[in-house]
């Protein structure tokens, strides 16, 4: 008997031992959008590191990237991220909404409108500018080639098509009927959509197609980085202030027991080192004293909001990308 | 593609500046330039498409129509649902039917439609009625969780986990109907049942517990409360050596045990039939309860069983003792059957036999000249009943006590869905007939024409 309860007592611990080892390692999801690739896998390793010394944890953050409105979907749809970092605060109101996987408020629970760091809107051109490239304007020639994604499935698109129906009513005096005009005439220059920001990169640089690429600040630069003195970065004379935000999704961590460290993630992305690895990647830091340090790396343009012309994500997705909506109308023409 | 694009270039650009003036030459240049944009785009709108077709198609429910039936399948199969059907036109002619005459008669022996799926990655469910017969049935009904291999649970209406050939489809046996131990087996049961793999292609288990069922009978609820046990295992312990000829060998046995307690008004207790599903044995009934026998205390049944497949050669072999305590008035008993069979066949076009049917390599198609395949079947099958039966619990006058049947058979498959059987069965009784003579032989003919999918 006493033998028995040796032994008994031997299994139990040695179980209880192997499930207290097996604990410490933890797998997150991190579903973002297209080019944020390069930034989160430098920055997943440090993050990984800094957790491992402070809780002796390991922990494994895997990556899924795509158009934002093509992730969100998937998220709705049932895939299991901890945490969402996407392009625009409408696709994560709509896991809100649609799949009530987070609270409507979830962007007031991180500071800056959870948004840790910003990007705009540039124009990429081939070497030399050939076509003269230099305002929104220029894009509406005959003969211009503009490389751009799909706004019905990509964020970035969206920044992109909403920045130019800003600079049309700036430049036209408010004409509403005239920034559509000027945005069709935009899009029929458009050759190929494309889903994602990663895929328009590719028709751009890769395929070589079109003469200039409505890109992420980030992405931009990363093309530049990747293949040297083959484009050239042009600042347009007024952009956007493109937030893209972070939010944890409640029902997943809460399910998977993941809550802390996914909070722990998202909150090191607020951090200096976390700023800094964002400005690294070319995204724009919000915490000043990595701002001022960088500041010859953003230059300074003429930044215009959502909410100061547009109302708002929900005012502006209904009015331009919701079926229907007045890219619709453009493109369907 | 590039390449060809890149020489066209190269040439039209050589060709153009060699043979025109400047400036016509730089215009042709930006019409070639344009043109090597239009060719880009095109290629790349194509691989967009190529791109989003593959992302659709990994969304994209599957249909299937093929020789295993029609299904809608998600794309990683997790939800499932699957059309079936099995459809048998039977004619029967009897020969030598002058003392029990018999109708010769075309029937619908079986036509089973059944919905099967999964549900989820592990879930399962089938549904089958049996639209045959004077009234419709439900044959089978039941769900299931596959934990594992080794571990798979089904609850509802399914066939009882002891009789070899009862375990075989009704659309892959040999002969027009089964050997006599069908009649000891339980057929379809209402219970919980746990399978799987003991060993992986080696050995595999059924277990289960059921409400119980008369031999070869089937019911939708229980009449007493006791339930019976029904455990199977079989082995095929050369499956996966090297010994050809005996990879196909398949040893089993099969066991159940329970109790059953019949009643005034349903006995527990079975009747048997003849090859021409002639009732020949039944156990005394009367409008007196004291002259009805009845089930009454425990009931078991073993099954040894045998299956053997090499080439186009098939054999299977079985036996059955079923025991069950029976009371008459005041008298009780413990009476064992027992009914045993071996069958043979080969398939004569040379395709793999298997428990499963036959898949014919050259399907029937006239106008290329495939016939099908064709295998001929052989079988003889008992059935004794226990003598103790005789005077008190059966009339030896009008039940048999043992029948001796021989069959042989021809098989035609078409098709994998189609196919054409003739099997001629000459059985012998002992007893049954007045004044203690052998009841007249039972020789039938009977034809089948089966369409399962």
């Amino acid at each position: 008997m006493k033998h028995t309860i040796k032994k008994t007592l031997t299994v139990l611990t040695a179980a209880l031992l192997a499930v207290s080892a097996t604990a410490k390692d933890i797998t997150i999801l991190n579903v973002s959008y297209d080019p944020t690739r390069e930034f989160y896998d430098e920055f997943n390793q440090v993050f990984a590191a800094k957790w491992k010394a402070e809780t002796g944890e390991n922990v494994t953050i895997k990556q899924s990237h795509g158009g934002a409105g093509k992730q969100a979907r998937a998220v709705i749809d049932g895939l299991q991220a901890d945490v969402v970092t996407l392009a625009l605060a409408y696709d994560i109101d709509a896991i809100a909404e649609k799949a009530r996987l987070i609270p409507k408020e979830w962007q007031s629970r991180l500071p800056d409108n959870s948004s840790p760091y910003v990007s705009t809107i540039v124009f990429l051109v081939r070497k030399g500018n050939p076509k003269g490239i230099k305002d929104w304007g220029d894009l509406v020639k005959p003969g211009v080639s503009v490389i751009t994604p799909n706004p019905k499935t990509s964020g970035g698109a969206r920044w992109n098509y909403l920045a130019a129906w800003a600079y049309e009513l700036g430049r036209n005096g408010g004409d509403q009927a005239g920034a559509q005009e000027f945005i069709r005439k935009l899009y029929k220059n458009v050759p190929v959509l494309d889903s994602g920001a990663r895929g328009s990169t590719t028709t751009f640089v890769q395929r070589g197609i079109g003469d200039v690429f409505l890109s992420w600040e980030n992405e931009a630069y990363l093309a530049i980085k990747e293949f040297g003195d083959d484009y050239e970065v042009v600042f347009p004379s007024v952009s956007i202030l493109a937030e893209p935000p972070v939010t944890v999704i409640d029902k997943v961590v809460d399910k998977r027991g993941t809550r802390a460290v996914a909070e722990a993630y998202l909150n090191f992305l607020y951090s200096e080192e976390g700023q800094e690895l964002a400005a690294k990647h070319f995204y724009r830091p919000r915490l000043a004293s990595v701002a001022a340090k960088h500041k010859q790396r953003f230059p300074d343009i003429n930044l215009i909001t959502i909410d100061d012309v547009f109302g708002g994500w929900q005012e502006a997705q209904a009015t331009h990308f919701n079926d229907g909506g007045t890219f619709d109308q453009i493109y369907g023409k | 593609m590039r390449t060809f694009r890149t020489i066209v270039t190269t040439a039209l650009v050589g060709a153009s500046v060699g043979a025109v003036s400047p400036s016509h030459a730089e215009d042709i240049n930006n019409q070639i330039q344009q043109l090597d944009q239009k060719v880009r785009i095109l290629e790349r709108k194509l691989e967009i498409a190529d791109e989003n077709a593959k992302a659709a198609a990994e969304k994209t429910p599957v249909a299937k129509a093929d020789a295993s039936g029609f299904s809608f399948a998600a794309p990683d199969k997790s939800f499932e649902i699957k059309f079936r059907g099995l459809i048998q036109q039977d004619a029967r002619f009897w020969f030598n039917d002058d003392e029990n005459p018999q109708s010769d008669t075309f029937l619908l022996r079986r036509v089973r439609p059944t919905i099967e799926g999964t549900v989820g990655k592990n879930g399962e469910f089938r549904f089958t009625p049996e639209f045959a017969g004077s009234s419709t049935t439900l044959l089978d009904a039941y769900t299931g969780y596959k934990f594992s291999d080794a571990v798979r649970l089904r609850a509802g209406k399914f066939k009882s986990p002891l009789g070899l050939e009862r375990l075989q489809s009704g659309s892959d046996i040999r002969f027009i109907e089964r050997a006599h131990p069908t009649s000891l087996a339980p057929n379809r049961d209402v219970g919980l049942q746990l399978s799987g793999d003991l060993v992986k292609d080696v050995l595999t288990y059924e277990a289960g517990v059921f409400n119980g069922v008369v031999d070869g009978g089937s019911a939708d609820s229980d009449i007493s409360d006791d339930k019976d046990f029904v455990g199977r295992l079989f082995a095929t312990p050369f499956k996966t050596t090297d010994i050809d000829a005996l990879r196909g060998l398949g040893l089993g046995i099969a066991g159940s045990i329970g109790k059953e307690e019949g009643s005034g008004t349903t006995t527990g207790l079975a009747s048997y039939r003849t090859p021409g599903q002639v009732r020949v044995f039944s156990y005394l009934t009367s409008t007196n309860a004291a002259d009805n026998v009845l089930a009454d205390g425990d009931r078991t049944r073993i099954a040894p069983q045998l299956t053997y497949y090499y080439g186009p050669l098939g054999v299977i072999g079985e036996y059955i003792v079923s025991s069950q305590e029976v009371r008459k008035d005041d008298q009780t008993t413990t009476l064992d059957n027992d009914a045993w069979q071996i069958a043979t066949t080969y398939v004569l076009t040379g395709e793999e036999n298997s428990f499963r049917g036959i898949n014919p390599a050259r399907p029937f198609d006239l106008a290329k000249g495939q016939w099908g395949a064709f295998e001929l079947a052989a079988r003889y099958s008992e059935l004794n009943v226990d003598d103790q039966t005789f005077p008190t619990y059966a009339n030896p006058n009008r039940s048999v006590a043992g029948i001796q049947s021989w069959a042989l058979g021809l098989n035609w498959y078409l098709t994998r869905n189609l196919r054409s059987s003739l099997t001629y069965e000459q059985s012998a009784f002992d007893g049954g007939a007045a004044k203690g003579a052998d009841r007249e032989d039972e020789e039938i003919l009977f034809a089948r024409f089966q369409v399962s999918f």
